[in-house]
């Protein structure tokens, strides 16, 4: 487990930080909840079209379950999660690879299969990591910012799913730079998912042609679901860890037969 | 199994890519335990690339590898007791000569702390420095300090003094004798033909991915041609004699190239009055280019 320490050692300041950040924003938005929460607010929504509030998931927003669905949990927080994940799973390989610096460490008595799953062990830790912390942050803020309506049960469940949907990303990144060495590549990949996702739960949905894209979005694997709601939905977190699986397996198979770049 | 081979390649062949560029044509090549072995060619030769394959990091397309016995793809265990060097050592620079160090000791296995120490301070060196900080040569000494601080029974060096000053050149062709007085073996590509003559026994030629040649570097500078210049007390003879090749005549003054035994030059010139005789150390690098150039044509 030597390289799996010296992965957390090396990214330790980064991956504090992004914690740090995102439990901030999930935080702050969680502590607006009580200026949200005031007939005001429903009234103002309700004068929106209804397409729009489709495409922003807009709902009755004095409900805990809906306020948090779009702004805790939603809007900002999966997409920096997203990057986080793909930014961490590009260098795992592909990052050091073009640096040259994987050279010498794949010079030592490690196997390349080892050496790489340790390092994605490292991300998935780091995702759970902050996973666990935001969902700590948030239960503790349920009584100061009276949304006690909200169960940690149900907390939990999207936390959890926020976590493999961050996995999710970290193994597309890894797998697609292990599989080239190619830092480019692995970023597009990464992002193109994300863009793509992130539209074909937003804007492809008001498209009827395209509205079976949903089905095949991170992002509603991770919130389609409505896990405030509903709890864990098993059949998405399935999905979210499945593909992640298949990424990995994927870039570490070709990783352990392909020559490295100098 | 005193005399297996520590490192054995058969007709090893590398192609990048498909129907990319051939590296390696055929290489066959067999260094000895205890040898120090020069690995000489010109850029693009396949030096790296056969030094790349034996460190398992990239993988010949045809033909067998023996690293210390094992096949390095099937044994990676067997990079402990190998030391990697490569000419442009890469490091991620956030940590320190320090951190690396000892990361990379316990992936071996262990390294006493007070051998990292000893070579540090032999080689000047601030390990609480961080790598990115530190001018180039500093850091190729982290690499060489890597390379030799666990005392491997094999080191695979790749142009390693590319980066160094001719003091530390020096400091490192000690080294290398060092190694070699244990009874380590070294396997050595190299461009500095100076550190070649010093410490290699034999040394093999590469070109377009095979190799030319391989010659015990005694009888290679039998072979080389030494420059030789003459000072006579009055206008310098024409002469000829066995191996004397390219005189010219500058008034009083002689010069020539000599290869092999001086004999034949020393009886001629004894029919004259000599005031002074020159003779330089052979270079084997005009060896080199001799061959070098031959192949191309």
């Amino acid at each position: 487990m030597r390289v799996f320490w010296k992965t957390v050692r090396d990214n330790r300041r980064g991956w504090i930080g992004w914690i740090v950040a995102l439990t901030a924003i999930a935080a702050m938005y969680a502590s607006f909840y009580p200026s949200i929460n005031k007939p005001a607010m429903a009234d103002a929504l309700n004068s929106f079209p209804q397409s729009l509030k489709e495409a922003f998931h807009l709902e009755d927003y004095t409900r805990p379950e809906n306020y948090f669905a779009a702004s805790v949990f939603g809007l900002l927080v999966p997409i920096l999660v997203a990057v986080f994940a793909i930014s961490a799973g590009v260098r795992a390989i592909a990052g050091d690879e073009e640096a040259g610096t994987l050279d010498l460490i794949q010079a030592q008595p490690v196997r390349r299969i080892s050496l790489a799953l340790q390092r994605l062990l490292a991300i998935v830790t780091a995702m759970a990591v902050l996973a666990g912390v935001m969902c700590l942050a948030v239960i503790a803020l349920r009584g100061p910012a009276g949304f006690t309506a909200l169960s940690p049960g149900r907390l939990f469940a999207i936390c959890l799913q926020l976590a493999l949907f961050g996995m999710l990303f970290a193994a597309l990144a890894y797998g697609v730079g292990a599989w080239t060495g190619r830092r480019v590549l692995a970023i597009a990949a990464g992002a193109a998912v994300a863009v793509l996702g992130y539209l074909a739960n937003t804007f492809f949905t008001q498209i009827h042609s395209l509205k079976w894209t949903e089905r095949l979005s991170p992002f509603d694997w991770y919130l389609g679901g409505e896990p405030l709601k509903h709890g864990v939905q098993w059949g998405h977190a399935g999905l979210l860890a499945g593909f992640a699986l298949l990424f990995a397996a994927a870039g570490t198979w070709r990783y352990n037969r392909r020559d490295i770049t100098v | 199994m005193a005399d297996t081979p520590a490192i054995r390649t058969e007709a090893l062949v590398k192609r990048y890519g498909r129907g990319g560029t051939t590296a390696l044509t055929g290489l066959d090549l067999t260094v000895a335990p205890g040898e120090v072995f020069g690995f000489l060619g010109p850029n693009g030769a396949g030096k790296s690339t056969t030094i790349r394959i034996l460190m398992d990091l990239i993988r010949p397309t045809s033909g067998t590898v023996r690293v210390l016995g094992a096949d390095p793809r099937s044994a990676p265990e067997i990079r402990a007791r190998i030391g990697y060097l490569a000419g442009e050592f890469v490091a991620n620079g956030r940590q320190t000569g320090r951190e690396l160090l000892t990361y990379l000791a316990d992936l071996r296995g262990g390294v006493p702390a007070q051998q990292i120490e000893r070579l540090a301070s032999a080689w000047d060196l601030d390990l609480t420095k961080r790598i990115g900080s530190l001018s180039k040569g500093n850091r190729q000494k982290i690499g060489v300090i890597q390379a030799f601080m666990h005392r491997p029974p094999l080191l695979i060096l790749d142009e390693p003094t590319s980066g160094l000053d001719p003091f530390l050149q020096q400091q490192f062709v000690a080294l290398v004798r060092e190694a070699a007085g244990n009874g380590q073996t070294v396997f050595m590509s190299s461009h500095v033909m100076g550190e070649v003559q010093q410490t290699c026994d034999r040394v093999g030629i590469i070109r377009a991915g095979s190799l030319v040649t391989i010659e015990h570097i005694d009888d290679l500078r039998k072979r080389a041609l030494r420059k030789v210049e003459v000072h006579f007390d009055s206008d310098a003879p024409t002469l000829s004699a066995a191996g004397v090749s390219d005189v010219t005549v500058d008034g009083k003054v002689l010069r020539c190239k000599l290869s092999g035994d001086a004999d034949a030059l020393v009886k001629e010139l004894a029919r004259h009055h000599v005031v002074d005789l020159i003779s330089e150390e052979p270079e084997l690098e005009e060896l080199f280019f001799t061959y070098y150039r031959h192949q191309e044509a």
